[in-house]
């Protein structure tokens, strides 16, 4: 298993964001859905070492990313895109995506390549010399996705990579989260279901910090079975789940 | 989301391009690396060797208080103190050199700087590591022009050595402000103040401009109040634990 999480909690102050989470995830796309304010992306800071737990057990890569060489061992094999992931106006997509290659720790010799198949891999190849400052918000996203991937990372931990993206590259960015999940654990928070239904082979739904659901889409799907709320059937699944756990 | 559309096309249109035959994506994928590829520069390949690490060294370089435009205004503002130095007898790049410093040190590194701050937290070299190279670098270079001004200036040995210490100082308050507040500009400023509040201050109590930096009494408490500050910066760059 690349993630195994037992009672993992993070608590801001008096907000408890993530309550005593357990969760397995080996190879395969993950979607992680849920409300605003659910945990979500607490979650994922924490499996991206960004954010150290208040309490729990966290094991990434069958390392404990506790100690400092673990985590760096850990850093090395990660891809992370987070929420809000700031650009530097002066860099080229290029530039942004090498530097990034680098702070990873890649071996310099296999830089000049990764950065160039990263950026052909999210269509971005006609605009590697172009400045981040005249890219659109979308492009932008597809440049912060490039940079996830170029180390070709065995766990692959997305926050909302869809936003942003038009209608034609979120169903390219599907077929990419489906070639990555074939080797390595790919997590996506997302609010997008038809992302999850396409792209993902296992589901997980958070609701107040606590993981409500977790299994397949189709399992999801028949938990919205005469459940009016929702137009597509993963919806309903989605509202069924979500009204039971809250009743 | 996969191979550029203008490659695929092309590739569609080459005669015997099949499965069997030559891997074409490859073959762009390779001459597009060769292409896109950035040639390091002499500074950077020294710090490549120098610190071991390409991803530092190329952090490095790209220290914004470290930019031509930044090194020139430094050395305008130091050649202005030589010259006033050089005019009024006052030691005026002893009383610049400091803030220059302590300015270049806030904009040298952290969350106000960092755009990609979280996702830079995420890698394997630590941001805490950057930063550490960064301002010291920073330090190391404005110390380097500070010297070089001074003795320019023809200030008296004594002058041209004793602001290191209080610049050490006005450093470290620039930087724990900037951390903290995660402005530089709320560094500079802490640092620029935190200066002109002790320049004043010792010339009130002792009748002339320069005591900040030819008291000895103040080595002290300036050594002190720089380790107090990086001690602030480190706690501040550190990462939140759960409460």
């Amino acid at each position: 298993m690349n993630v195994e999480i037992s009672e993992l909690t993070r608590r801001f102050g008096r907000t408890q964001a993530v309550a005593g989470v357990d969760l397995l995830a080996g190879p395969g796309v993950l979607g992680l859905l849920g409300p605003n304010g659910a945990g979500k992306t607490s979650l994922l800071r924490m499996m991206a070492t960004v954010l150290p737990p208040s309490s729990g057990t966290l094991r990434l890569l069958d390392r404990d990313p506790h100690s400092y060489g673990p985590r760096r061992e850990i850093r090395r094999r990660l891809g992370y895109l987070p929420q809000n992931l700031g650009y530097y106006p002066g860099f080229t997509v290029a530039e942004f995506v090498e530097y990034f290659a680098l702070l990873k720790d890649m071996p310099p010799g296999r830089v000049p390549r990764a950065v160039a198949a990263a950026i052909e891999h999210v269509g971005l190849g006609s605009k590697a010399r172009a400045k981040l400052r005249t890219l659109s918000g979308g492009m932008l996203r597809r440049v912060g996705i490039a940079q996830a991937i170029v180390n070709e990372p065995e766990l692959l931990l997305l926050d909302e990579p869809t936003a942003g993206l038009d209608p034609e590259q979120r169903v390219a960015f599907r077929a990419l989260l489906r070639e990555f999940g074939q080797r390595a654990t790919v997590i996506v928070s997302t609010h997008l279901v038809e992302d999850v239904a396409a792209a993902c082979s296992e589901v997980t739904l958070m609701d107040a910090g606590k993981i409500v659901f977790h299994g397949t889409p189709d399992e999801l799907i028949a938990q919205g079975e005469g459940h009016g709320v929702g137009d597509a059937p993963l919806e309903r699944g989605y509202s069924a789940v979500l009204a039971a756990a809250r009743s | 989301m996969t191979r550029g559309p203008d490659m695929t096309n092309h590739q569609r249109s080459l005669p015997g391009s099949g499965p069997d035959e030559v891997d074409l994506g490859r073959v762009w994928v390779g001459v597009a690396a060769a292409v896109w590829q950035r040639r390091p520069g002499l500074a950077e390949r020294l710090a490549s060797r120098l610190l071991r690490s390409p991803g530092l060294a190329r952090a490095l370089v790209t220290t914004p208080s470290l930019l031509f435009g930044w090194v020139l205004a430094t050395m305008a503002v130091l050649l202005a103190g030589v010259a006033f130095t050089r005019g009024t007898g006052t030691p005026w790049v002893a009383l610049l050199a400091p803030p220059v410093a302590g300015a270049g040190i806030a904009y040298a590194y952290g969350p106000g700087i960092d755009p990609a701050w979280e996702l830079s937290q995420s890698m394997a070299v630590s941001d805490r590591m950057v930063l550490l190279v960064r301002a010291m670098a920073v330090f190391g270079f404005n110390a380097i022009l500070g010297l070089v001004a001074s003795a320019a200036s023809g200030a008296v040995a004594a002058v041209t050595f004793s602001w290191l210490v209080p610049m050490t100082a006005v450093c470290g308050l620039a930087l724990a402000a900037a951390t903290l507040s995660r402005s530089p500009n709320v560094g500079v400023l802490a640092g620029l103040a935190g200066w002109i509040i002790t320049v004043l201050g010792e010339r009130v109590s002792e009748g002339q401009l320069t005591a900040a930096v030819t008291s000895t009494a103040l080595i002290l408490p300036y050594l002190a109040v720089a380790a107090a500050c990086v001690v602030i910066a480190v706690y501040a760059t550190r990462t939140p634990r759960g409460t």
